[in-house]
């Protein structure tokens, strides 16, 4: 199996079979992370695909020190915002019967998407912040690298966005607030 | 992982995406069409021995009109001022009828219990933040 900086320095060569085997495995990821930043699913793919072809262009400027998921998720940040700073439809005013594509996307599921939540509830880059941390797995550092800010903005906007969402989860579940392991463990 | 990660991962699950053999196709045309952009490197500059001597000449000579200027243009010197410009005043004693009032003492223990609060609400936030991250 060829290891990602060997596909890495194959596709800055122009291989685009390296390129492709290579973010062959980030396309599901990064186009789930579309969907809850654009108002169709339509503008997902094209930012996905965006985000695809700028990467190849400008694989030179790709930092091996970094990830190359953050590098990856920086660029696919950026398209969604400009995708979405071209729409009219903003995503929190998405009425019930004027359905975004993660209301299609997530129709099957027997309860609220937390996602779905989210979105109504928190900023853009709040909203980013927490897929990162939670369904990326990145570090606070990666994820202030993809969001242009500081350690510290990410920790308080990640801290901000999780009080958010468990109250949001401790109305759901209508029981006392919710509090994670860690704040349990250091209460 | 606690509850709320769990939930947020398992919902992220829940979104349902697929990649269409039609967008992957696409995607490949639009990838085979661009080459990426080459490495470049800083561009060198390479001047030669004679350009470094005449701007370090341009620069000395000009150091040298300046201060010629500077010193041509020099204001005359002061006289001084040999003549006091007033008389002293003898100031009247007032005898003044007056208490020291203490009004800011409370403000003070105002602005110290706030401090105080300030720093306990600072020291929470980290310890939160460092259990959280």
């Amino acid at each position: 199996m060829i290891s990602e900086l060997a596909q890495i320095e194959a596709a800055k060569k122009g291989s685009v079979e390296a390129f492709t085997s290579l973010v062959n495995g980030y396309r599901p990821g990064l186009l789930r992370f579309l969907v809850t930043r654009t108002s169709t699913y339509a503008d997902a793919e094209d930012a996905l695909q965006d985000t695809l072809i700028n990467a190849y262009r400008y694989l030179h400027s790709y930092d091996s020190r970094w990830r190359f998921s953050t590098w990856l998720y920086r660029i696919a940040v950026n398209n969604a915002a400009n995708i979405r700073r071209d729409d009219t439809v903003e995503l929190g005013d998405l009425g019930s019967e004027e359905r975004g594509p993660l209301e299609h996307c997530v129709a099957a599921a027997d309860r609220e998407n937390l996602w779905l939540s989210a979105r109504s509830l928190l900023s853009d880059e709040a909203y980013a912040a927490m897929w990162l941390r939670y369904v990326e797995d990145m570090s606070v550092k990666d994820i202030s690298a993809v969001l242009e800010r500081s350690v510290s903005w990410t920790k308080v906007n990640l801290l901000r966005a999780r009080r958010l969402l468990e109250a949001k989860l401790s109305n759901e579940t209508g029981g006392s607030p919710m509090k994670s392991e860690n704040s349990e463990a250091h209460g | 992982m606690d509850k709320l990660a769990k939930r947020l991962r398992d919902d992220a699950e829940q979104i349902d995406v697929f990649i269409s053999p039609e967008m992957d196709e696409r995607l490949r045309a639009s990838l085979t069409g661009i080459r990426p952009e080459p490495e470049t490197a800083p561009a060198k500059a390479l001047r030669p021995f004679s350009w470094w001597w005449g701007s370090s000449l341009t620069g000395v000579a000009a150091a040298m009109v300046v201060l010629a200027v500077v010193n041509l243009q020099a204001p005359a010197p002061v006289p001084a001022i040999t003549e006091p410009a007033y008389e002293p005043f003898a100031m009247p004693s007032i005898p003044w009828r007056a208490e020291t009032a203490l009004l800011t003492s409370p403000l003070e223990q105002e602005f110290e219990d706030l401090q105080s609060d300030i720093r306990k609400a600072e020291e929470a936030l980290r310890q939160e933040l460092d259990a959280i991250f």
